[in-house]
């Protein structure tokens, strides 16, 4: 089972490497990895779809910045960020804007793991850490 | 003193015999007393025998008794001075003995005393030592709860204070106010 598992981990990950384009998730690429796998059928091929999911989904949130903000956001504002952002990644990053009533005030950015947040919840928490 | 009284005796016949030739040659004063010379004679006779049974019944045996006597008293008095002599002696070796054991004595006491003195100083050092241990510790033990009520005096002001910012800024900040932050924030992270 585990080893059934492992392969199909590296063949997950021989299909990521192929539906990458760039830096960039193809859409092609893609579908053509899936066309395939419907094809072919390996052994596991739930176990690889699984895994390639994750992939895709972990790439693509690098290529994605989620910005959670508290009251209106400029949209000149996010096209900044997604340009500030395609510059520190070196990759083409769009934005996706959800609102956080949480924050009370400002923005928080994530760009997969990475957060930047600039908000007064945030201070507010950097406040009590630091007394 | 009894030889001379003996030859008093003997010689008394031969003095009564010339007294009694004297006295036949002429009237002497025992004529005219009326006295007889046998008689005188006998009575000295009776005399000396009732001397002699006296001699040796009764002041021989008393002189031997008295002699005994004195010779048991200065045995006595020889024994009586070697008991005072032994007596001596012995308070003399008693007081040496008593002396030395009150020497003994007293280097026991003195050695008591300091064994005491060492015990009593360890026992007073090592109490010291304790309560300095469990004063340092109380007192550790002290400053650790005075920080841990300090930290959690300051965790539970910050916490209160986060709160009420919270929901002051809740109700007063305005539409407006978040716009204009969020202006800021996003200059601030595009400057990243």
């Amino acid at each position: 089972m585990a080893a059934a598992a492992k392969q199909a981990q590296q063949l997950a990950r021989q299909l990521f490497k192929l539906s990458v384009v760039d830096n960039v998730v193809s859409t092609d690429r893609v579908a053509g990895v899936l066309a395939y796998v419907e094809k072919h059928s390996p052994a596991n091929a739930v176990l690889v779809l699984k895994a390639y999911h994750r992939l895709i989904a972990v790439e693509l949130a690098k290529s994605e910045a989620r910005v959670e903000h508290a009251g209106a956001v400029a949209p000149a504002a996010l096209a900044a960020i997604a340009a500030a952002m395609t510059k520190k990644y070196s990759r083409p990053i769009t934005t996706t804007a959800r609102a956080h009533p949480g924050l009370f005030a400002g923005l928080r950015v994530r760009v997969g793991d990475d957060v930047y947040e600039s908000s007064v919840s945030g201070q507010l928490a950097a406040l009590a850490l630091s007394v | 003193m009894l030889p001379s009284l003996f030859l008093a005796f003997v010689e008394a016949p031969v003095i009564a015999a010339h007294a009694a030739h004297a006295a036949a040659a002429e009237p002497g004063i025992a004529e005219k007393f009326g006295l007889e010379w046998k008689y005188v004679v006998i009575q000295a006779i009776s005399f000396l025998i009732l001397f002699v049974v006296l001699y040796l019944k009764a002041i021989k045996p008393t002189i031997a008794a008295m002699d005994e006597r004195a010779h048991s008293i200065d045995a006595g008095l020889k024994y009586a001075e070697e008991m005072k002599n032994r007596l001596a002696a012995t308070q003399q070796q008693t007081e040496v003995t008593v002396k030395e054991a009150q020497q003994k004595a007293q280097a026991i006491i003195a050695e008591a005393q300091k064994t005491a003195k060492e015990f009593a100083d360890k026992q007073q050092k090592e109490a010291f030592e304790q309560a300095s241990g469990l004063i340092a510790k109380a007192q550790e033990a002290i400053e650790l709860e005075k920080k841990k009520m300090l930290a959690e005096a300051r965790t539970e002001i910050a916490r209160l204070v986060v709160t009420t910012t919270e929901r002051v800024l809740a109700k007063k900040l305005s539409d407006a106010d978040r716009a204009s932050y969020n202006e800021t924030a996003a200059r601030e992270l595009t400057g990243v």
